[in-house]
């Protein structure tokens, strides 16, 4: 994989205003693709995170609701491949919203990346965090360890260690191996089929649901709000999946491999998706008392409650894939918003030192760092105004990623307004799939929006009566805007499109 | 002579340059290449979300920058190009860039690794001293300091060389190199006592000996240098015994151990290595057939 860049002293700039990028042979077939969609899907922690949650908006309705919830993550993922084609070198939704939108909107779409990944590293460290007690509970055969999450002084220092760790080794630029990636990926869907499987011929279900078709009709969601919000949060347990689209020149035959890939990646993780939640569904139902899926205690995450009930002593396994999971994508998500921040400081849309590379491990230094301090914070703020942090950051997420996919699904169709209806193929893929996949989000997002100011909202949990995932979701949004119209006001260079050409039409 | 430097956008690499920059000046067809050598794409550690948000392009616009700067850093009368290259092993893509570019050796700015008094290689120095097919020069940023007290030139070259058959090849080495650079050469040796049976009474003898085989072999070498034996109880004790002047450089050889023309540091050297506060080299073995 050598990867030769003979470079000349001069960089060589392109007209469109980006640099080239020099480029690699191909490795990863069919396979090496789906383990990498899984892996950054990272089933056992979407699960364990997302699923809880989904139950207590759409009850039994979960299975249909999943599976609904792919569609909109399908056609925004098209339109996101089309702009992936077109723009190789940028790869991220702040240079696409900018050369389509302009230099604000473009700067909302990287901030709403960057405040979705920073959400998401808070609740992977947090997962992670609980599981590895309950880890060192089940190891020690002392249950009182796993309590030791509850306690603000324990788990407040260790998930600052935990996202501490996470970006060293990110800064050092330390790599997963294959081998590693196809251990883990494996080891977590053995695992989760496991639990379903025990969970289906357990003797004594806890509360035990025969399993319908009902279950996988979409019309049976009880109202708009429910169904919305099952829709943000079933997106979330799909983040990821789209990365098996835009990888092409990394695949051994980019006009087969990548299709091939997502397809099977899709099924695979459908199918297991189908298998928990049936499985979470007819042993524990949805009743509010005990250790029933509807029950809010059992909700922030649902198996560190069911999976010791359910597997016994092999429990173990499930907490194992849970911290495994969740701490390996601590540490791979930590390098996205590390390099969208880069990128904004490089075009100058934010200070020049976030745009420092470490000349030792060729990896952004202050971008790295400022992405961890942002989720430490992030964590620490949420977990000490909130009794159900993890549950409101995962809606708050779920709101994030409906707000950066939808902007970034819709500048796919303005960015391409010149060639829209130049072949069918282009309707398709350029225009109908992104429009409808970004309008459905962003209608997903403003719905969620509007009924998380609702103090009742998810966990509950709410600051003067506003809903707590409300001030997360809409706040970091708002907090986005000031920090916006500051860096407009101190360089704005960006801002007048010096740094990243907008295109008037593209022929 | 041609060297490649293994660059880093920082003061080690500006230290690294100032080092090459010193052994090629005034040799025939002095030339630098600066290398930079980027981490491999791993695929399957894929970027998510996002992907690679321009990433390579940002970095290789930077590359371009630090090639650039380090340029600059090279003296005029020396030519010099760069070369950035994406590999997965740092030592290995700098001995697959200099067999590439026919450089006589690679060099590296080290950081500041005394442990306890000793200079310790970092670990891509290390990996090249147990591997690669041409010399290696390091410094240190005390070692520099010497080199910069001699107005960055040097001055003289010192070979650290046992009584053994391999003595020769390294003085031949180190001789070329002398030659080339236009450099004095001192031979230097270290004795210790249990290299005697008896140190009391043979201990002198010893020394004597040495000394005249090295006499001997230089000369008939046609070399005029300067030898020196010491002795000393241990091998810190004995490399203390040195004198060093501003402008010094060392050179040890590799352990028999070495197979042919590949550098394998014996412990022996090691330990030199870790006494010295001079920038160094270390030759690969000649090989059974030159």
């Amino acid at each position: 994989m050598s990867q030769d860049q003979k470079q000349d002293i001069q960089p060589a700039a392109a007209e469109s205003g980006l640099h080239d990028k020099g480029l690699s042979k191909g490795t990863v077939g069919v396979l090496g693709l789906v383990v990498i969609g899984i892996s950054s899907i990272a089933p056992a922690y979407t699960l364990t995170a997302g699923l809880g949650a989904t139950v207590a908006e759409v009850g039994t309705s979960l299975p249909a609701i999943l599976l609904a919830g792919f569609l909109p993550m399908l056609l925004v993922a098209l339109g996101y491949r089309e702009l992936n084609n077109a723009m190789p070198d940028s790869g991220t939704s702040f240079t696409w919203a900018t050369r389509a939108f302009g230099p604000m909107i473009g700067w909302m779409g990287g901030w709403g990346l960057i405040a979705a990944t920073v959400i998401v590293l808070s609740n992977l460290a947090a997962v992670a965090v609980d599981f590895f007690y309950i880890l060192l509970a089940q190891l020690t055969s002392h249950p009182e360890i796993a309590d030791l999450t509850n306690n603000l002084w324990v788990n407040i220092p260790t998930t600052l260690v935990f996202i501490a760790a996470a970006s060293y080794i990110s800064y050092r630029g330390l790599n997963a191996t294959k081998a590693f990636q196809y251990g883990l990926v494996g080891f977590q869907i053995g695992v989760l089929l496991l639990f379903a499987i025990m969970a289906f011929t357990s003797d004594q279900p806890f509360d035990k649901t025969p399993i319908t078709l009902e279950m996988f009709n979409p019309a049976g969601v009880e109202s708009f709000s429910a169904f919305a919000a099952g829709i943000s949060l079933s997106i979330f347990v799909f983040w990821g999946w789209d990365v098996t689209l835009t990888m092409n020149e990394e695949t051994t035959d980019p006009k087969k491999v990548p299709g091939r890939g997502a397809t099977w990646t899709v099924l695979l993780i459908m199918a297991l998706y189908v298998a928990v939640s049936l499985g979470v569904l007819y042993w524990a139902g949805v009743g509010s008392t005990g250790l029933g899926a509807g029950n809010p205690a059992n909700q922030e995450s649902i198996f560190a409650v069911l999976s010791g009930p359910v597997m016994g002593p092999l429990a173990l396994l499930m907490s194992l894939a849970i911290l495994s999971s969740s701490a390996a994508s601590l540490q791979s998500t930590m390098v996205s918003p590390a390099r969208t921040l880069l990128a904004m400081g490089y075009y100058k849309a934010l200070p020049k030192s976030f745009a420092k590379i470490s000349p030792r491990f060729m990896s952004p230094s202050v971008a790295t760092f400022a992405a961890a301090a942002a989720a430490a914070g992030f964590y620490v703020i949420t977990r000490l105004v909130s009794e159900n942090a993890l549950w409101d950051t995962i809606t708050a997420l779920g709101l994030m990623i409906c707000f950066y996919y939808g902007l970034t699904a819709l500048a796919c169709v303005w960015y391409f307004r010149g060639e829209l209806f130049a072949s069918p193929r282009n309707i398709i893929f350029k225009f109908l799939a992104p429009l409808i996949g970004g309008v459905v989000l962003l209608v997903m997002f403003f719905a969620t929006a509007f009924e998380s100011m609702n103090p009742d909202y998810g966990s509950g949990s709410n600051i003067r009566g506003v809903g707590m995932v409300f001030i997360l979701g809409v706040g970091v949004l708002l907090l986005g805007v000031v920090l916006m119209i500051c860096m407009r006001i101190t360089q704005p260079a960006f801002f007048r499109a010096e740094t990243i050409k907008t295109y008037k039409i593209l022929k | 002579m041609k060297l490649l430097v293994g660059y880093t956008a920082d003061d080690r690499g500006a230290e690294a340059i100032e080092l090459a920059s010193a052994l090629v000046s005034g040799t025939p067809e002095a030339a630098l290449e600066i290398a930079i050598v980027l981490p491999a794409t791993a695929p399957f550690n894929a970027v998510y979300p996002g992907g690679d948000h321009g990433y390579s392009s940002i970095l290789s616009a930077q590359v371009d920058q630090w090639a650039e700067q380090a340029l600059a850093r090279v003296p005029a009368g020396i030519s010099a190009s760069g070369v950035a290259r994406s590999v997965s092993s740092v030592a290995e893509g700098l001995i697959e860039l200099a067999l590439e570019h026919q450089a006589d050796g690679i060099v590296l700015g080290g950081r500041k690794r005394h442990r306890a008094g000793f200079f310790l290689p970092g670990a891509i120095a290390n990996a090249l001293l147990h591997s690669s097919p041409v010399a290696v020069f390091m410094s240190s940023p005390p070692a520099l300091k010497t080199l910069r007290n001699a107005h960055g030139k040097l001055t003289r070259l010192t070979a650290f060389v046992g009584d053994r058959p391999g003595a020769k090849d390294v003085i031949e080495q180190a001789a070329r190199i002398a030659t080339d650079c236009a450099l004095p050469l001192r031979i230097a040796t270290l004795v210790l006592p249990f290299d005697v049976q008896d140190p009391e009474r043979d201990l002198e003898a010893h020394v004597q000996s040495t000394r005249a085989y090295l006499a001997e072999l230089t000369g008939s070498m046609n070399l005029d240098v300067n030898i020196e034996v010491v002795v000393g109880r241990n091998l810190d004790e004995a490399t203390a015994q040195l004198s060093w002047q501003p402008g010094d450089l060392a050179l040890l050889g590799s352990a028999r151990l070495a197979t042919d023309r590949k550098l394998f540091i014996g412990p022996k050297a090691q330990r030199i290595l870790g006494n010295l506060s001079v920038p160094m080299g270390v030759i690969p073995n000649p090989g059974s057939n030159s």
